[in-house]
């Protein structure tokens, strides 16, 4: 059967279409793939098939400092089914200003290789 | 705060004591970012960026999420990395800024006036830098019939409220518009516990990106209704609900359509406008179309040393744009501090009925410039073109041109003359 | 038991408010139950805010005489209490021989009823006043005027309070008693109040609170105006508000310019018996635009900022016709309660008067004593934008909160927020801190500054934010924090 995808690495969003036949056990199999204006399209649809990932940006409370939160993303994607796992866990953390961008807040998430990064600084706030 | 700022010569003016500076920057947002670094590599030291906010940054401060810097920096950042990179160099270059600082006024004399905590502050500028970014439109000003309960919040709004105010406004929402913006915070409402019920789009395409749709929309399996829109607002209090319509081919809603949809939350992702106010004070015309100022190729507005870029002058898809268009400001401007004046720009651009605008809409014609435009629907399979009197100078194929993304030509100075308009036309 | 109150207002709006301020010249204890928690949520904020020139009532009416005498106070008024009033004028445009008789007969009443500087004037000078109207001749009416009716209402009860007048928000009357001894018993939401007087003013609810009283019969419909708000820059081409010639049951789709500098449209009027609703329809926006649109051919959608509407309460006969002022103390039924019914234009205009006339009515039954410590005058908060450059310097010097902008738009400050939030009443909304600094009015419509206010709420009175209300009880802004420490 025929599916459809926009990929989404850069701003192009190439329309890809892809040619798969599904096998027992959830298996995809790729028959081919058209309309990619490069490589890292092929890749993405291919990973779209197989196991979906994505990136979360999403906040971190943080005590202390000029603002009550520090925006934070991870360092590489995870399966597009544990967003919300992931969610959970980042909720749990709190951080102390002042905070650095970079910093890791979780290393390894759900064991997989990526890190929870703060990708904004938050200074101490002088004030309190 | 004062950033880093020397003692300047002073005088008083309007009983305010005023200082002498080079170029004053309105704005701390990418573009004025872009723009003073840019200056400063280019020899022109005396800059002064003013920014309203405790923080350099601008609205990149509250967009977390990814997708930043893909072609400048050929990596993706989140908003707030972005704007690292550029506050990390205007720390390490001690170029001059101030913070908590909100420009009230810019004369066409060049004369800058801000209040801080410390007082009225005043500079006499040789060169001012418009880079005041835009503001969102607003239910009122769309007209959406019905009630005015609260839990109507534009995007940006609520954007701000979750990720600066550690804030939640909703619960229940329906989102009108199928804008970047509000994609990304259909995504980042669901991520933080809200129900989105559906994204609601008046055109007959979606307005944002492609791939917004698909990571922000298709992932958490929203729906995106297309040729829908509110036509109602129900809620004495908070609100209870909307009512959507389909339109037809003039917009306009088709009766019996109606459906109801229960929810505590609209947020409208309806436009931006360019954010001109303090522009109008200094006597800049702007350009009904792009509700930005009307400039030349050097971002020369009509008030020489005026000059403006970023999404105070048209609304940009792509932040990575916006720091290449200011860095070329910043060039003309550092020309201008240089020469005490540009050349001038007599040619016109004029466009077809399927391009809405172009950027910059004169040009001088004795050399290459940065042709950026925006379809007025979106085309598959076709050309642009850029004629002068009539000749073809310039042309561009594309696959696909959509209103949501900008498009970028570049123009050779090789056919190029000083006199004859230039049409853009789709062909 | 709680304390007895020697009058109790039910309703404190325009006229209530007035009336408690007047009432404060005395010797007496006065408390003003407020259903809203804020002081201008009813008709008297959803109007047009038109100090009216008097010739459009009946002459011997109490809307004539009332509205003359607050007329020619209202510039007096306002600098005693630090609201903004305009005296700019009216035009009521005409083209037709029925409109210039209706104009002549118009002048004829107002001469009648004791307004002044009436005058017929020509197609060449209605455009030397306004140049953007349409029309052959008009009605110049010298001294109307127009006024913020925010600022109004709130600085009449700032002043009410200041003088010894309690307000209680949130204090819906639900049910009046008398007892043995005449004391009235007043049921609301946080107890029962006793007092000797009870003052109706209760505006869209003055029906319902004269049944209570026992005065019974009083047959009240609402008139609904919608109205929407245009942008600023298109202040400068209406110079004062134009009205078509009038009709006798209401006074026609005008524009109006606003003492900020707006421009409003409006109203309409639809006739209802849901004195709750407050929605704007469409084709009531697509009338108003393109009614007024003959009148003054400037209104451009791109200029809308904002829609609202408002209900006014008239009393009307059996046959539906629309009655005077209604203002009375009925001994044999209710003593020692003002009845004040359907009170609605030129309600704003005559506030003051219609307290004084109310008052003589009680004066008549007893003797009131002034209240030597008495102050008419109220300052409000200080507008930063109105400010010329060294004064504004000036005064952040004295006050480091000045320099801070929160609302770009309106450009008001940290200080007047403040202000706004700590001011003498204890109203908490956002509206409430809205229509005292203008924050949140301008063309973002709080885009930029809603969530600074939100926060300094906050910060200011240790609210959380999930109690954070717009303007109605129940109109929450949130449903709490994004993280919270785990």
């Amino acid at each position: 059967m025929m599916r459809e995808f926009t990929c989404i690495i850069c701003p192009n969003g190439c329309e890809i279409r892809a040619e798969i036949e599904e096998k027992e056990g959830g298996a995809v199999e790729i028959l081919s793939i058209e309309g990619a204006a490069c490589k890292k399209g092929n890749a993405y649809v291919e990973q779209e098939l197989k196991a979906p990932q994505r990136n979360i940006a999403t906040s971190v409370l943080v005590k202390g400092g000029i603002l009550p939160l520090a925006s934070v993303r991870l360092t590489a994607p995870i399966p597009k089914g544990r967003i919300f796992d992931a969610m959970a866990e980042i909720r749990k953390c709190t951080l102390t200003a002042p905070v650095e961008s970079g910093t890791v807040v979780i290393h390894n998430l759900l064991g997989y290789d990526t890190d929870v990064i703060v990708t904004k600084d938050i200074p101490e706030n002088a004030e309190k | 705060m004062d950033g880093q700022m020397d003692k300047k010569t002073c005088s008083q003016i309007n009983g305010i004591r005023t200082e002498a500076v080079d170029v004053v920057i309105v704005g701390g947002g990418p573009a004025g970012l872009a723009a003073a670094v840019e200056l400063y590599h280019k020899g022109i030291h005396d800059i002064l960026i003013v920014e309203r906010e405790k923080q350099l940054g601008g609205i990149l401060r509250q967009c977390i999420h990814d997708g930043f810097g893909l072609t400048r920096f050929c990596t993706t950042l989140s908003g707030p990395e972005y704007a690292k990179r550029f506050i990390d160099e205007v720390e390490e270059l001690k170029i001059p800024y101030i913070t908590d600082a909100a420009v009230l006024e810019v004369t066409d004399a060049k004369l800058v006036t801000a209040a801080t905590r410390d007082g009225l502050r005043q500079w006499q500028a040789k060169s001012v830098i418009l880079t005041m970014g835009c503001r969102e439109r607003t239910r009122g000003a769309l007209g959406i019939p019905g009630e005015r309960p609260t839990g109507v919040f534009t995007a940006g709004v609520a954007q701000a409220y979750i990720n600066l105010y550690n804030t939640m406004p909703a619960r229940e929402v329906v989102i009108l518009g199928s804008g970047d913006i509000g994609m990304i915070m259909a995504r980042r409402l669901t991520l933080e516990g809200a129900h989105v019920q559906a994204v609601f789009e008046i055109q007959p395409y979606p307005s944002g990106l492609p791939r917004n749709i698909e990571q922000c929309l298709n992932d958490y399996g929203i729906p995106l209704y297309l040729s829908h829109t509110v036509t109602a607002i129900h809620g004495g209090k908070r609100l209870t609900g909307v009512t959507i319509s389909r339109v037809d081919e003039h917009f306009k809603p088709i009766p019996g359509t109606e459906k109801e949809y229960s929810c505590d939350t609209l947020i409208l992702s309806v436009g931006l406008i360019p954010e001109n106010e303090l522009s109008l004070d200094a006597g800049v015309a702007l350009d009904g179309r792009t509700k930005g100022a009307v400039v030349d190729e050097y971002f020369q507005t009509n008030v020489p040393g005026i000059f403006a870029a970023g999404n105070v002058l048209h609304v940009h898809d792509l932040v990575d744009f916006v720091s290449m268009e200011a860095e070329n400001l910043a060039d003309s401007a550092a020309e201008y501090i240089r020469d005490k004046s540009l050349p001038d720009c007599p040619v016109e651009i004029k466009t077809d009925r399927n391009i809405n605008h172009t950027v910059p809409q004169r040009i001088s014609g004795t050399r290459g410039f940065k042709l950026s435009m925006r379809v007025n629907r979106p085309m598959k399979d076709c050309r642009i073109v850029v004629r002068q009197d009539g000749v073809e100078i310039a042309a561009k194929k594309m696959k696909k041109a959509i209103p949501a993304e900008m498009i970028q030509m570049e123009i050779k100075p090789e056919k190029l003359k000083t006199s004859g308009n230039l049409e853009v036309c789709v062909e | 038991m709680k304390q007895l109150y020697d009058v109790l207002i039910i309703g404190g709006g325009v006229v209530g408010s007035a009336i408690a301020r007047e009432m404060s010249r005395y010797t007496l204890k006065i408390g003003v139950l407020e259903k809203n928690l804020d002081v201008c949520y009813e008709t008297s904020g959803r109007n047009s805010g038109v100090v009216h020139g008097g010739f459009a009532y009946d002459t011997g009416s109490l809307k004539a005489r009332l509205c003359v005498e607050g007329n020619k106070n209202m510039g007096q008024l306002a600098e005693e209490l630090d609201f903004k009033f305009i005296r700019c004028g009216k035009v009521l445009v005409g083209s037709t021989e029925e409109d210039m008789e209706t104009l002549k007969r118009t002048i004829r009443q107002g001469e009648a009823n004791g307004a002044s500087g009436l005058e017929l004037i020509d197609s060449k000078r209605l455009h030397e006043l306004v140049p953007a109207v349409v029309g052959e001749f008009a009605m110049f009416s010298h001294n109307s005027g127009i006024v913020d009716p925010f600022n109004y209402t709130i600085a009449l009860a700032e002043n009410a309070h200041a003088n010894g007048a309690d307000y209680f928000f949130d204090h819906e009357v639900t049910a009046i008693e008398r007892d043995a001894d005449g004391i009235y018993a007043l049921t609301t939401p946080h107890g029962i109040f006793h007092t000797r007087w009870v003052v109706n003013s209760a505006g869209l609810g003055c029906g319902r609170i004269s049944d209570m009283l026992g005065i019974k019969g009083y047959k009240i419909i609402g008139s609904k105006g919608d109205y929407i708000i245009l942008d600023k820059r298109t202040g400068p081409l209406l110079p004062m508000p134009v009205y078509p010639v009038p009709s006798n049951t209401y006074m026609g789709i005008h524009v109006t310019n606003t003492t900020d500098g707006n421009v409003i449209i409006g109203p309409n009027a639809d006739m209802v018996s849901d004195f709750t609703y407050y929605g704007v329809p469409q084709e009531n926006m697509d009338y108003l635009a393109e009614s007024a649109s003959n009148l003054w051919p400037c209104i451009r959608k791109q200029d809308y900022i904002r829609n609202y509407s408002g209900i006014l309460p008239k009393w009307v006969d059996d046959n539906g016709a629309i009655q005077d002022f209604k203002i009375e103390i009925r001994d044999d039924i209710a003593p020692r309660a003002i009845n004040l019914v359907g009170i609605e234009s030129p309600g704003l205009t005559a506030a003051v008067p219609i307290a004084r006339y109310a008052i003589g009515l009680m004066a008549e039954r007893e003797k009131l004593e002034p209240n030597p410590d008495f102050n008419p005058v109220r300052r409000g908060i200080p507008r930063f934008e109105e400010l010329t450059k060294e004064e504004q310097n000036q005064l952040i010097l004295e006050d480091p909160d000045y320099g801070e902008v929160i609302c770009r738009c309106e450009k008001v400050t940290r200080a007047e927020i403040l202000a706004a939030i700590h001011n003498p009443l204890g109203v908490d909304t956002m509206a409430g801190i809205k229509y005292r600094t203008r924050s949140m009015m301008g063309r973002c419509q709080g885009g930029y500054c809603q969530m600074r206010i939100a926060q300094m709420i906050e910060e200011e009175l240790g609210r959380k934010e999930t109690e954070v209300q717009y303007a109605r009880k129940g109109s929450r802004m949130f449903f709490g924090k994004v993280r919270q420490e785990v």
